[in-house]
């Protein structure tokens, strides 16, 4: 699971090294990256609202 | 269901047991007729899509009313948006799919035939209650796209037309979806993992899902307005303790979403069309699918960017702004990768290279505008201008169009078996290009100066732009007419095209089957390595 959230992690930002991808191929299912995205897609939104607070209370 | 009754060879293409006749438009199940009748219903409804672009332009040419009563034009103006982004684009980039899914990860078609048909047929209904509306009593909605209330639910019986409309186009966009859906998880030719597909493939996958996600909530939102309007119910009614705001909020649930749906599949054709012209494989495919479904999932958090002047906390605007900067993160991505695929590629320059490549910049303009109007302090001062006008159609007109006229190119010999005039199709792409920033690059100039958006008179210090708009829309509007004759020119009497029209082209529709495509293919599924 960890290199799940890894290879999200890393399409949050758009690139990936050739080797890691292909060692992702083989190691991670499709449900894994779905299930790793949809946390990090929320855990990105409450980061945003965290920040947006921070910024709105200073 | 002769599809599954006899074997495959090449010899189907002069065997190929296809019904004649009107029956076999009705009551077709091939993807490829679908995939046909979506792109021709797709060309007719921009025709009449773009022949309302034309009277809103010739009003606009000068100062003062001239040609439109203020009702009409509002009517016009509406219904040009409803129809380009429901009834053309949209449709377009289904007869694409219908055409290629299948083909490029060898299958022998949708997986649900019937319910493709059934998909399609449901659209000229749909267009002809928006057409008609314009005759009914009231004459056709003026609310802009966007249907707001209060202006929309006080609509005479067309807003009821619009409503119906939405329905029937929304539920044949979740049926297409289901079946595109079906069709790219179950019937992939043996070999054709997820990571070999062809990028269309992919970001049709994904639009699908978009699709099957948001069209449920724009029924919900019209819905909503049917019963508000008939049946006493104050969703969007201040005075019965309903909110007009939420109706915003809702719609741009779904519209915000609706943006990337229609922008997706152009970077689809433009991410099979740059790597075949570069003769190298696409760069960086895996972070294209990345992105892809970043974009998608970014899309559902930012529609309040649509909103910041109706009201809204400093924080809400806060969010809004970040998450929308930070799609330009995915967008750039696929940008960046495009034009490394270039970089160092053995590149050629035929008519769907140029369309792309008009594409990758005029899109990316029109990005650009979209992080000015993210800024939400700059927003509140654009919001409504001709500014907003000029970055939608950059991203609309530049961005979708620009990327099906390409694909159309590029597939046509695959599609038709004759060969473009390719003189002609580069005369089309410069024609096109030029109108098009003739038309629309000094509406920033009008949006900046503070022209608002949706009138049909203006002052008189807007008059030598919108000139030069106007004309740049009727010669963009020829460059149209022109398109239709080659294409109509070729498809009589063009030189045949080869099997691999293009020698950088490797998908399957490319190197497994002849020009034109049979009218079945792969019945039995390739076995790729």
């Amino acid at each position: 699971m960890r290199d799940a959230f890894k290879a999200v992690l890393w399409s949050f930002f758009g690139v990936r090294k050739r080797a890691e991808y292909e060692a992702d191929q083989r190691r991670l299912k499709p449900a894994q990256i779905i299930g790793a995205g949809v946390v990090c897609a929320l855990v990105f939104v409450i980061a945003l609202y965290l920040l947006v607070r921070a910024v709105v209370t200073m | 269901m002769t599809a599954t009754t006899h074997t495959a060879d090449h010899a189907d293409e002069h065997h190929d047991h296809k019904p004649y006749g009107l029956s076999r438009w009705l009551f077709t199940t091939n993807h490829k007729d679908i995939g046909t009748m979506y792109l021709l219903f797709g060309l007719l409804m921009a025709i009449v899509g773009g022949f309302l672009s034309l009277g809103i332009r010739a009003e606009l040419f000068m100062p003062g009313l001239q040609i439109l009563q203020p009702e009409t034009f509002n009517s016009f103006m509406t219904l040009h948006g409803l129809i380009m982004v429901f009834g053309a684009v949209m449709p377009v980039f289904v007869g694409f799919a219908n055409w290629l899914i299948p083909m490029q990860i060898g299958a022998a078609d949708m997986a649900f035939p019937r319910m493709n048909n059934w998909s399609f047929w449901m659209l000229p209904p749909a267009a002809i209650l928006l057409a008609a509306s314009f005759f009914v009593e009231g004459g056709a909605i003026q609310s802009g796209w966007t249907l707001y209330p209060p202006l929309f639910t006080q609509s005479g019986i067309a807003g009821d037309m619009t409503i119906l409309a939405v329905h029937i186009l929304g539920a044949s966009s979740i049926m297409g979806s289901i079946n595109i859906v079906t069709t790219v998880l179950n019937l992939r030719a043996p070999g054709m993992t997820l990571m070999k597909m062809p990028l269309f493939v992919w970001t049709w996958l994904i639009t699908a899902y978009l699709l099957i996600a948001v069209m449920p909530v724009l029924a919900g939102a019209v819905t909503m307005l049917l019963t508000d309007r008939h049946f006493g119910t104050s969703f969007f009614n201040a005075a019965g303790g309903g909110d007009p705001t939420m109706f915003m909020h809702i719609f741009w649930f779904f519209g915000h979403p609706e943006v990337y749906i229609i922008i997706l599949p152009a970077f689809g054709i433009v991410s099979q069309i740059i790597p075949a012209f570069s003769r190298k494989p696409l760069f960086g495919y895996a972070s294209m699918v990345y992105a892809t479904a970043s974009i998608a999932i970014l899309s559902f958090i930012v529609w309040g960017h649509h909103m910041f002047t109706v009201g809204m906390p400093a924080a809400g605007q806060l969010f809004f702004m970040y998450a929308t900067m930070l799609i330009a993160v995915p967008t750039g991505v696929k940008v960046f990768n495009w034009i490394a695929t270039m970089w160092r590629g053995s590149l050629t320059f035929e008519t769907p290279m140029l369309w792309a490549l008009g594409f990758l910049f005029m899109f990316t303009m029109g990005g650009f505008t979209g992080l000015v109007l993210a800024i939400t302090p700059v927003d509140i001062t654009l919001h409504n201008s001709y500014y907003v006008v000029a970055h939608f159609h950059y991203t609309m007109v530049a961005g979708a169009s620009f990327a099906i006229f390409g694909g159309v190119y590029y597939w046509w010999p695959k599609w038709t078996g004759k060969m473009y005039n390719e003189s002609a199709g580069k005369l089309h792409f410069w024609w096109t290009t030029i109108g098009f920033n003739l038309t629309f690059f000094p509406q920033h100039f009008l949006g900046l100066a503070g022209m608002p958006r949706r009138i049909p008179d203006y002052a008189l210090q807007f008059a030598e732009w919108n000139m030069i708009s106007s004309i740049g829309a009727f010669f963009l509007a020829a460059g149209q007419i022109f398109f239709m004759i080659t294409l109509y020119m070729s498809y009589k009497s063009g030189q045949p095209a080869k099997d691999k029209q293009w020698e950088g082209a490797d998908s399957l529709e490319w190197t497994h089957l002849p020009s034109p495509a049979p009218y079945h293919t792969f019945e039995v599924q390739p076995v790729l390595k």
